[in-house]
């Protein structure tokens, strides 16, 4: 993946493979700033309706109204190609932001529905 | 209501890559005056928001600038967003603030959420459009005196 080097002291995303599910691990804060490069790396991945694709929020410490727009753009695409996508490890700060926008309930009906 | 009023300054490129500044300096200043962590965290939200619609909507191609006051008071936090671009009404953004909750994801519009977090996260906001003039966007936080100041 391609980040200048200052933005990627500021929010970094790694990906990882096992068994058809694709975990993304991001850190840092998710951004207006960084949310072309967050659109870049989960674009491939999003249009690859072979695998499950889960985001790791463990090591994030701030997520925007453009990263939240961003994460609801891939629950419809994800759930226009009958594919897989949810949220793991959010800590409590985002869950909080979650919950108050509303997008906190399509993630649990991804979760009910694997 | 005490009328020691402080106010901090900062005067900013209107760039997503300087949004983080005006988080780090409402850190220093609420965790200062004694706010807590939970209230903290939830002013940077807001005025990350308030900054954003600067960012995205004040300049085009342009760029500006963008002013951000710090008001400090014994009883409240008050953060002004300021910036002399187009108001962000006049580009087609007046659908207000809206949540998702009451959505199918098939009918989800992308947008909106910024105005909702504001609304919610903060005890007022004030929204002031003028034409031609830019846009202020005032967002304060009640200092609460349940608990002791540390």
């Amino acid at each position: 993946m391609s980040m200048n080097t200052t933005n990627q002291d500021k929010f970094n995303a790694r990906t990882q493979m096992n068994d058809n599910v694709c975990t993304v691990f991001l850190s840092g804060e998710l951004d207006l700033s960084v949310a072309p490069d967050f659109r870049l790396v989960m674009e491939p991945l999003v249009s690859n309706g072979e695998n499950d694709l889960i985001v790791n929020m463990k090591d994030m410490t701030y997520i925007d109204s453009t990263g939240i727009g961003i994460l609801l753009s891939i629950l419809k695409a994800r759930h226009g190609m009958k594919a897989g996508f949810g949220v793991e490890e959010v800590p409590p700060q985002i869950q909080k932001l979650f919950d108050m926008t509303g997008i906190a309930k399509f993630f649990a009906k991804q979760e009910n529905s694997q | 209501m005490n009328t020691d009023v402080q106010r901090i300054t900062l005067n900013l490129p209107a760039s997503a890559d300087y949004v983080d500044i005006v988080r780090l300096n409402l850190y220093g200043i609420a965790s200062k005056i004694g706010f807590s962590y939970e209230e903290i965290e939830d002013m940077k939200v807001a005025v990350s928001e308030a900054c954003n619609n600067s960012v995205l909507y004040a300049y085009g191609q342009d760029g500006g600038m963008v002013d951000v006051f710090f008001e400090v008071t014994q009883d409240y936090l008050s953060i002004t967003v300021r910036d002399e671009g187009e108001s962000f009404e006049s580009n087609g953004r007046s659908e207000g603030s809206e949540t998702l909750h009451d959505k199918e994801l098939s009918d989800v519009q992308i947008g909106g959420l910024g105005f909702y977090l504001m609304e919610a996260l903060m005890d007022e906001v004030s929204i002031k459009n003028q034409a031609g003039k830019g846009t202020e966007v005032v967002l304060t936080k009640r200092l609460s005196r349940s608990e002791e100041p540390v």
